[in-house]
């Protein structure tokens, strides 16, 4: 069902926590709140949820208005970042809860309990209790149980913080897949971009109680509309430039066009450390210059140097490797290095 | 070598020995080496302070000791104490019937005549193990403006007769007083109470029992009820009542039918400072000293030339004076010590049956 | 070679040594010699007369009676008190502990004083009984069973109030949410989550009162006012007046005997609810 956020503000003592809101979840849509702690994520995922009354606005569940509807009418599914399974109730007896609380008849119940274990691929584990679980297996229990009810929206609060990498990762994929195959309308919680990134169809960046940017992965990381959201997505170099009569002038690198002039004044470039070339390639990029290798530190699959060229502060970057290529530059070496206008994304200032 | 004083609870732990040891060692003796304290056991409460101003004073003022006192009075912890072999009460108070049992026990150290003088005590009260330091009794206590010009009920038959002394009554959750109590209230004469008939006893306290509002069981609670109304007449001990009449409280004291008993003072056998425990006894049976204790508590010393130094408008309030002594009966120590645990199974069991 | 769990272990138990020489001393050997004198001279004279006599026996039915009273009464009080604290503001939780624990800093006869200003014949609730012309006489709400009760429930509320809400504090505050979020009204929230939750605190606080209670003597002495008889009351008079220490020891082992017993049902009873939590 479309979740539709408008106007939210919500206020603790002097503190703003949401400073108006606006957002929508399509129907079957995965959407991801992204933001730092104390950027309002929480507070709008309750106000969602029905465990917080906003001070403004409306929350429309569908074309239903819920905004001070408690939230057990609101028929909401919500993984809680610590799961918060019933620990005195075996695995089946907290699938079966919700389905309890809305009268299900008992043949049901046992049917869809079975199911949805057999969903999250937990089949031999109706009798358990939590703590005899894994945290993997708890979390797709919290997972089930979230979704047996057929909510009318999920909410995802920050579900896979306590976990390994490694089941971090499958569960992610393995939560995409069911979201996708349940076309279940998703609200998912992070403050992990990486997550954010792989899971999302579309990203909502928060900062300071307000929604940054709203966009797919491409676009929130390609086209950051904020220095905050630019720092916050991925890895980035931003370059102070000042742009006059259509062209750029660059400190320590030299001047280019861009392919759309900015406004006279002073700008600020994005330039991720994938995109800055380096050796004879940059020697023939518009924008170059010399500078000093300060680190090479090596991922596996690239190589990412801390650079300091002359004039102008440190840049990172990042070269993609195979495995026999050697190393690109040696710590200490003198390198040249520089950057095409169509790699450059202007940050809007504001 | 037998002198040493530290040796003696060894030599006394023969028990029979006691007797036979003892004379030898306080007769030819210099004085023991000073501790910087004694402890007194007694009662507690007021009765404490009033020692502290009279018999710690002047035993702490003539001997330089330190008077420590403890409470409360503790037959069951003295005899832990003596069993233990070294007691840490100096002197203590022990209740009227449990004194002689203590004695017979071999809980206590025989009082040195040499140190204690009582050649001014009656006869009776010189009792070669236990110091008699004062007289009580338990009386029957009554709300003046409830019982006003002598209209009080006056003995326990009348205490008995609710018709025509009506309102709530209190006696003491206690076999002792209340089974004399009983027989008096049946037409027993004061003199033929001994050896109790515990049939009859508990028959005549059948008939009490639906009006007595409360049992009591701790020597303020039946002053207290008084005071507060919860009920009308009770027993209790004169010296509580004594204490209301003084401060102008609306009680007063009928002694017709009181239980007359003696408190004692003893030395814990085998404790270290025996020999000042005689000392403060010799202080405690000084007449104008026990005439503090008298005047503040109701509570008359034994010493004969005590009321001598008590104000006269307080003598009749004392048990001891001549016109309320004839009224009552001296407390049978001896069938007490003889048949408690006996009667207060009894007691229990129809204190039980409802 | 030991594992590290054993090694764990084994520090604890060197860390509980202390308190386990504490107890064995101080408990375990009066305990020791308590069961021996009440066997004294070998004969099982006294514990027959204590396990026998119908007196004692009704005493200590009456006793368990008493106790169990109390702990149902303490715990129909302590659990919505333990509920309203553990959701309190801070002043409200301070303000409400302070009453409380209140009793713990008065001593038995303040307090029962304090009961026969209250609740006594001419006491502050039947003069108003009287004045509002609800009753032509004094109600008897002191120096019977009533009073006893009022009164061991009083000095015994914090042992019943302060587990229960330290079980509730200890519940996870997003799984009532999450049966709310689940769908369930307030009152399945509190049955089927809260309640469940709590019952570690429940029986740990049920247990303390019960047997705390049938240790009472002072306070059923003088505000039952002779009409209540529990079993401590008679030991407490076999030691100390009667000095019959082996009868004494030997109602001290049946009362020691039938505590331990109970306790151990509590602990069965609720050993599903602690397990789970």
């Amino acid at each position: 069902m479309r979740l539709d956020v408008q106007g939210i503000v919500k206020r603790f003592g002097a503190v703003t926590a949401l400073n108006g809101v606006d957002l929508a979840v399509e129907e079957g849509e995965f959407l991801t709140i992204l933001g730092p702690s104390g950027s309002g994520k929480t507070t709008l995922l309750k106000a969602v949820a029905g465990f917080e009354v906003p001070d403004a606005g409306t929350v429309r569940l569908g074309d239903r208005d819920v905004t001070t509807a408690p939230a057990r009418h609101r028929n909401v599914g919500m993984v809680f970042q610590n799961y918060a399974l019933f620990p005195h109730m075996t695995v089946a007896e907290n699938l079966a809860f919700p389905l309890e609380m809305r009268g299900t008849g008992k043949a049901a119940i046992a049917r869809r309990v079975a199911e949805a274990l057999a969903l999250v691929e937990l089949g031999g584990y109706a009798e358990r209790l939590p703590r005899q679980l894994s945290g993997g297996q708890q979390q797709r229990v919290a997972l089930a149980r979230a979704i047996i009810f057929d909510p009318s929206l999920l909410l995802l609060d920050e579900p896979f913080g306590a976990l390994d990498r490694k089941l971090r990762e499958s569960l992610q994929l393995e939560v995409r897949r069911l979201q996708r195959r349940l076309k279940l309308t998703t609200l998912f919680i992070t403050h992990d971009q990486e997550e954010a990134l792989v899971m999302s169809d579309r990203i909502a960046v928060m900062d300071q109680g307000r929604i940054q940017q709203l966009g797919t992965p491409g676009e929130i990381y390609d086209f950051p509309v904020t220095r905050f959201v630019a720092n916050f997505i991925g890895e980035s170099n931003l370059i102070e430039a000042t742009a006059q009569g259509g062209r750029v002038s660059v400190p320590g690198f030299g001047t280019m066009t861009l392919p759309e002039a900015p406004a006279p004044g002073p700008v600020t470039l994005l330039l991720r450390p994938e995109a800055l070339r380096l050796g004879a390639e940059a020697g023939a990029a518009a924008c170059h210059a010399t500078a000093t290798v300060l680190e090479s530190v090596f991922l596996g699959l690239s190589v990412k140097l801390r650079l300091q060229p002359e004039g102008a502060p440190e840049m990172l970057a990042r070269l993609p490797l195979r495995p026999s290529d050697p190393p690109p530059a040696a710590e200490g070496s003198t390198i040249t290095i520089g950057f095409r206008p169509e790699d450059v994304h202007v940050v809007p200032r504001g | 070598m037998s002198r040493i004083l530290g040796r003696r609870p060894l030599l006394l732990a023969g028990g029979g020995l006691a007797g036979l040891a003892h004379p030898a060692i306080v007769g030819a003796q210099t004085t023991p080496p000073k501790p910087d304290r004694i402890v007194v056991n007694a009662s507690g409460g007021a009765m404490n302070s009033i020692f502290r101003r009279s018999y710690f004073a002047a035993f702490e003022r003539e001997h330089g000791i330190r008077v420590v006192d403890t409470s409360p009075v503790d037959f069951g912890k003295l005899r832990a104490m003596v069993e233990s072999g070294n007691p840490e009460w100096t002197c203590t108070e022990i209740g009227g019937q449990d004194a002689v049992r203590a004695k017979e026990m071999n809980l206590l150290e025989p009082i040195d005549a040499s140190v204690v003088d009582r050649s001014d005590y009656p006869d009776i009260a010189r009792d070669s193990h236990i110091l008699t330091a004062s007289a009580y009794s338990t009386a029957l206590g009554y709300r003046t403006d409830v019982f006003r010009d002598g209209s009080q009920p006056k003995g326990w038959a009348e205490f008995w007769d609710v018709r025509r002394f009506p309102g709530p009554r209190s006696l003491r959750n206690h076999p002792a007083d209340n089974l004399e109590f009983a027989l008096l209230a049946d037409g027993v004469p004061m003199d033929q109470i001994y050896p109790i008939d515990l049939d009859r006893a508990f028959r005549s306290l059948d008939r009490i029992r639906p009006h007595i509002t409360v049992w009591w069981s701790t020597g303020a609670q039946p002053a207290q009820l008084l005071v507060d109304r919860e009920v009308v007449l009770a027993s209790g001990w004169n010296g509580r009542f004594y204490e209301l009449t003084r401060r102008g409280a609306p009680v007063a004291t009928d002694f017709t039918g009181g239980s007359l008993k003696s408190g004692a003072f003893a030395i814990p056998r085998g404790t270290r400072q025996a020999y000042w425990g005689q000392r403060f006894l010799s202080v405690m049976t000084r007449p104008e000293l026990q005439a503090i204790y008298t005047t503040e508590m109701g509570y008359p010393g034994l010493n004969r030339r005590t009321m001598d130094h008590v104000p006269a408008e307080l003598h009749p309030l004392m048990c001891t004076a001549p016109e309320n002594l004839e009224k009552q009966f001296w407390l049978n120590v001896d069938w007490w010590t003889a048949n408690a645990a006996m009667a207060q199974e009894r007691w229990n069991r129809w204190m039980l049956r409802r | 070679m030991s594992s590290p769990a054993a090694r764990r272990e084994r520090a604890l138990l060197l860390m509980g040594l202390p308190a386990l020489l504490l107890l064995g001393v101080l408990f375990a050997w009066p305990v020791l010699r308590l069961l021996s004198m009440s066997v004294e001279d070998g004969s099982l004279e006294h514990l027959q007369r204590a396990v026998l006599d119908d007196l004692y026996l009704a005493v200590l039915f009456d006793s368990l009676k008493i106790a169990g009273f109390v702990t149902v009464i303490c715990l129909v009080i302590a659990y919505p008190l333990a509920f309203w604290l553990s959701r309190a503001s801070k002043i409200g939780l301070a303000l409400g502990m302070f009453a409380l624990l209140l009793p713990f800093w008065t001593s038995v006869l303040v307090r029962t004083y304090a009961w026969m200003v209250l609740l006594g014949r001419s006491g502050v609730i039947n003069r108003m009984l009287r004045d509002w012309g609800l009753i032509e006489s004094p109600l008897p709400l002191l120096h019977n069973l009533g009073g006893v009760l009022i009164g061991m429930v009083h000095v015994l509320l914090p042992y019943m109030v302060l587990p229960i809400y330290a079980a509730l504090l200890r519940i996870d505050p997003d799984l009532p949410r999450a049966a709310e979020g689940l769908g369930a009204p307030r009152s399945a929230i509190f049955r089927r989550v809260i309640l469940p939750l709590s019952l570690p605190g429940v029986a740990a606080g049920c247990a303390l009162v019960f047997v705390l209670s049938l240790g009472f003597f002072i306070t059923p002495a003088l505000l039952g006012g002779g009409r209540v008889i529990m079993i401590a009351m008679l030991i407490e008079q076999q030691v100390r007046e009667l000095l019959d220490w082996p009868f004494a020891a030997a109602l001290s082992v049946v009362l020691l005997a039938v505590t331990l017993a109970i306790y151990a049902a509590i602990n069965r009873l609720t050993k599903g609810a602690r397990l789970a939590s």
